[in-house]
């Protein structure tokens, strides 16, 4: 009888536990917020995506292998505002799963928090190395185009400031282990102003 | 029976946000994450089912979800439409602020200042100096609860 109470109340003690762990895990929208809010006045980004999509193509170019041979790096985007989520997708497709539409939802609430209105982001996916590096860049293209496709509808986030690009397996965020999930993964960048509002709410494009 | 079932209470909130949606003030809407959140643990097997590999964003889940209403579990059924007009409702507010509220924002706020300062004036205003369909709208917007959170 003492065994067994004693074997419910470890139970329980178990059960918070993991309660508490999964309650800490739980993306919030306002990590995401505070990490993409930008400091001070940052400068005008002299990067497109399309330059950025070129340097991916290079970058396979120049330093060919099963996997990248040298990280691609931009060091206009290293000290931006920016934040990884986590967002699982069907394999090989840029569906993304149930269980990631809630962190999906918490880019959406931040994007549309007040701080952040009218700043533009680069919306990046990153694959593993599992599959060609070509038809990597293009899955996550694909991926990253499905995420803004989301937050633009149902959630409203306009398209003007979200600009989607596929990094493939070019920046691997555990280079030691290439086919790790910590690899898949999609990072927003604060790339600055896109549009300022006026007295009513009108947005413009800013001076 | 002193407890309202689960299902009992998320129905009776799917008709309130069917009802406010024609028409009568509702509380507040969920946010974003909360919403699909619901979505996802009410109709995950049905989505599985029904709409596997569609996209949530474009349009196309809410739209394959819609064709196979009458094949969703009733509890899907309640929580998509819910759901969907939580999150409807409060991008609406979030896009339409600044006209519902340009005459708040031009009687109540400094408006020297744009952008996110007049958010932050209708933070500080207290609700009931707000005109009925101001304060209604910006509580939509749920900027009033994340600011409260954080």
């Amino acid at each position: 009888m003492i065994r067994h109470q004693i074997y419910a109340i470890s139970a329980l003690i178990l059960a918070v536990a993991f309660t508490v762990a999964a309650a800490d895990t739980r993306l919030s929208s306002g990590q995401i917020t505070n990490s993409l809010a930008a400091v001070g006045d940052t400068p005008k980004l002299d990067l497109t995506a399309a330059q950025m999509r070129q340097a991916v193509q290079d970058n396979i170019r120049n330093y060919p292998g099963a996997i990248p041979t040298r990280p691609l790096t931009f060091p206009q985007l290293a000290n931006l505002a920016q934040f990884t989520v986590e967002i699982n997708f069907d394999f090989n497709s840029a569906s993304i799963r149930p269980e990631s539409y809630r962190n999906v939802g918490a880019i959406a609430d931040a994007l549309h928090n007040p701080i952040l209105l009218g700043y533009g982001f680069l919306v990046i996916g990153h694959t593993d190395s599992v599959g060609g590096r070509q038809y990597n860049v293009g899955l996550s293209q694909r991926r990253a185009d499905a995420i803004v496709a989301a937050l633009v509808d149902p959630f409203g986030v306009n398209p003007g400031v979200l600009q989607p690009v596929g990094m493939g397996e070019e920046q691997l965020r555990d280079p030691s282990h290439p086919t790790s999930g910590v690899n898949r993964r999609v990072q927003l960048i604060n790339v600055g102003k896109k549009f300022c509002f006026g007295r009513s709410g009108e947005q413009f494009v800013c001076q | 029976m002193n407890t309202i079932p689960i299902g009992r209470a998320s129905f009776v909130l799917a008709l309130l946000f069917t009802i406010g949606g024609v028409g009568a003030a509702i509380a507040q809407t969920l946010s974003y994450a909360d919403a699909i959140e619901q979505l996802a643990a009410a109709c995950g097997k049905d989505v599985q089912k029904y709409c596997r590999g569609v996209e949530l964003g474009g349009g196309r889940l809410k739209a394959c979800l819609d064709a196979n209403q009458a094949r969703m579990s009733p509890q899907c059924q309640q929580t998509r439409m819910m759901v969907y007009a939580s999150i409807a409702r409060r991008a609406a507010a979030q896009r339409d602020i600044g006209n519902i509220c340009e005459a708040d924002i031009n009687r109540l706020c400094d408006t020297s200042h744009a952008d996110a300062h007049l958010v932050e004036c209708l933070l500080s205003v207290s609700p009931v100096a707000m005109s009925p369909a101001c304060s209604q709208a910006f509580t939509d917007t749920g900027w009033r609860t994340e600011r409260a959170q954080q």
